[in-house]
């Protein structure tokens, strides 16, 4: 937690290699968390892409308070959300086209290359509703605590377990019909 | 997949490898995108540092809470007791000049509806028969830039000396006799926390690195950390298993509505410093941010009686607890009311900025001194105790707070500010009578 702290003084401070730093600390981590929201890997890369953009912009907004790692992965989760959102929107106009183009033309080329687990797992995780599949990311991938995604999904944390309970309960039954297929 | 702990083990298991032609590419468009955001940065917002400037109220409140931080040594320590954090503090002891930096982060709100975001970089450095100079760097939000301070805590001369040279101007604190006395053997140096966080019930958090020297990390979060002053706090603190010196430090602590984190680093101990780095210079063309150096009382009985009239007459009513940022922001906030009372009503319309400094400091002083004051005792082990949230003024025969001043004896200050020597066993009557 102190080295992130001071990651991001040094960041703020404009230091060579402070932003290098945070940037290989956390890529792998949001690429992946991207790609299991979105199961694009693609618009994974986007995601992550434009989260680091943002981030070098605005070195004289972020704080040396919050948790750096939980702002990237906070970022990450905005911009799928926006993403989703604005692609139903398109899907709803007959624009699908559009979307997948702008997305391909801002995407670094081969810049994640999955293993099949990590396939595997985001496409059983596309059967999910986005709710339930970003609780389960969070909490299996980040081992995020239940409050803690009740806050970012602005819900009880009653509902939250709730929510939990129903998609571990749907993605064994998607997973155990994968593993049989 | 039968269990919720297999799925866990496939995302674990789930990865991704980096192309590192395509990484360099990502990477290089978010340098760019850094470059171009400090060729065009963002317009100046009104942040705290213009909101500072404009409003002597937040001004003599963030001042009050500094040079309160700073004589009452919220970052340094004293005695010894306790295992291997003892003897830190013994080594910190034989070394006559060191310095270390410290980056803070402070946020939400000192004075109600004042929003505070405020960053700063400081240097310190720390010498037994010198004093102390802090050179701070504070970050107006929203603009990159900077507005810098130097602050000098001289014993010797009995006197505090800030200046602010973006703004040529400066403070100057007189110390008396008994607060340099308490105050010197708590130089503004990491001793303090090391005691501090001796007295508390703390862990050891174990070996690792630090920029590659090993080091023993110690934590505490025990809510009487400063005698509970300081509202929730989480502490750590790495020190160089071999040289026994702290290496790193880092403070979070949740005060009313304020947040505060720091970091304390880069420490060089015993380094060579000329005399002459304690020697502050104020330029002819810098203006006095008061009329005449503004006084600081001492931090005994009869400021704590002060500060416990003034709270009243502004608010109508003692403090309900002795938090230092919830009094501060009470008495900010009822300074402003009285302000604008002042201003509605045509009074002391004629009155210089430089007079309200004076004005305001002399009213905040006190108050800040009474919380010090309590502070103290509870350092001292004094057994103190306050009541504010259950006597007023006009409770003559009440206990509104006591502390030992002997094997049997406790001083008491009553409801209506008149103060006693009792013995315990009065106190206990006396105590037995307060309202649940």
């Amino acid at each position: 937690m102190i080295e992130d702290k001071l990651l991001i003084l040094r960041f703020k401070q404009g230091r060579n290699g402070a932003l290098r730093q945070i940037y290989d600390k956390y890529k792998i981590e949001m690429l992946k968390l991207a790609v299991v929201l979105t199961g694009d890997v693609n618009t994974a890369e986007d995601v992550v892409h434009d989260v680091f953009v943002r981030f070098a912009q605005s070195a004289q907004r972020i704080g040396l308070t919050g948790s750096l790692k939980n702002y990237l992965i906070t970022s990450v989760m905005n911009r799928v959300r926006n993403h989703l959102r604005d692609s139903n929107r398109r899907r709803q106009a007959g624009l699908e086209e559009a979307d997948s183009l702008s997305s391909s033309e801002r995407s670094p080329h081969h810049w994640a290359v999955l293993n099949e687990r990590l396939a595997f797992l985001s496409r059983a995780l596309q059967e999910l509703p986005y709710e339930q599949r970003e609780l389960v990311s969070l909490r299996m991938e980040l081992d995020m605590p239940f409050r803690m995604i009740a806050k970012l999904q602005g819900a009880s944390v009653n509902t939250v377990k709730g929510r939990y309970r129903y998609a571990i309960a749907k993605l064994r039954s998607l997973l155990d019909s994968e593993v049989e297929l | 997949m039968s269990s919720a702990d297999e799925i866990k083990r496939l995302f674990k298991e789930a990865g991704l490898s980096i192309n590192p032609d395509a990484d360099e590419k990502v990477f290089e468009d978010i340098q760019i995108a850094r470059q171009k955001s400090e060729e065009n940065p963002p317009a100046v917002s009104v942040g705290i540092g213009r909101i500072l400037m404009k409003s002597p109220i937040v001004k003599v409140a963030v001042a009050a809470v500094v040079i309160i931080a700073c004589l009452t040594g919220v970052f340094m320590f004293s005695r010894t007791s306790g295992v291997a954090l003892a003897d830190v503090l013994n080594r910190i002891e034989q070394i006559s000049v060191y310095m270390y930096q410290m980056s803070m982060d402070m946020s939400g709100q000192v004075v109600a509806g004042r929003p505070v975001d405020q960053e700063m970089h400081t240097t310190i450095l720390v010498s037994q028969d010198n004093g102390m100079k802090m050179i701070t760097e504070m970050l107006v939000p929203g603009s990159g830039k900077t507005i810098q301070q130097e602050m000098y805590m001289l014993p010797q001369e009995k006197v505090m000396i800030s200046l602010i040279p973006g703004q040529k101007k400066y403070m100057q604190i007189e110390l008396d006799d008994k607060l340099i006395e308490q105050t010197r053997q708590q130089n503004n140096d990491p001793r303090f926390m090391v005691q501090q966080i001796l007295d508390c019930e703390y862990e050891s958090l174990g070996v690792s690195t630090i920029d590659g020297v090993e080091v023993e990390g110690f934590q505490t979060s025990d809510p009487n950390y400063m005698g509970g002053m300081m509202g929730q706090i989480d502490i750590k603190i790495w020190v160089d298993v071999e040289t026994q010196l702290p290496v790193q430090a880092e403070m979070n602590m949740q005060m009313s509505e304020i947040q505060m984190h720091a970091v304390m680093h880069d420490f060089q101990w015993d380094v060579t410093v000329d005399a002459a780095e304690f020697e502050p210079v104020i330029p002819e063309d810098y203006e006095a941010l008061s009329v005449g150096p503004i006084k600081i009382p001492a931090f005994d009985e009869k400021t704590a009686v002060r500060g416990l009239e003034l709270f009243a007459e502004l608010t109508g009513h003692y403090p309900e607890e002795l938090n230092l940022m919830d009094i501060i922001s009470k008495t900010s906030e009822a300074m402003g009311s009285k302000l604008a009372r002042e201003r509605m009503q045509g009074e002391n319309q004629d009155i210089s900025e430089q007079e309200r400094v004076n004005e305001l400091t002399e009213q905040i002083m006190p108050i800040t001194g009474l919380i010090t004051f309590y502070m103290q005792l509870v350092q001292e082990k004094k057994d103190p105790a306050y009541y504010g949230e259950n006597v007023t003024p006009e409770d003559a025969d009440k206990v509104l707070m006591r502390w030992k001043v002997s094997d049997n004896e406790y001083r008491v200050i009553f409801g209506d500010l008149q103060a006693e020597t009792v013995d315990a066993d009065v106190l206990a009557e006396l105590e037995s009578a307060l309202p649940k």
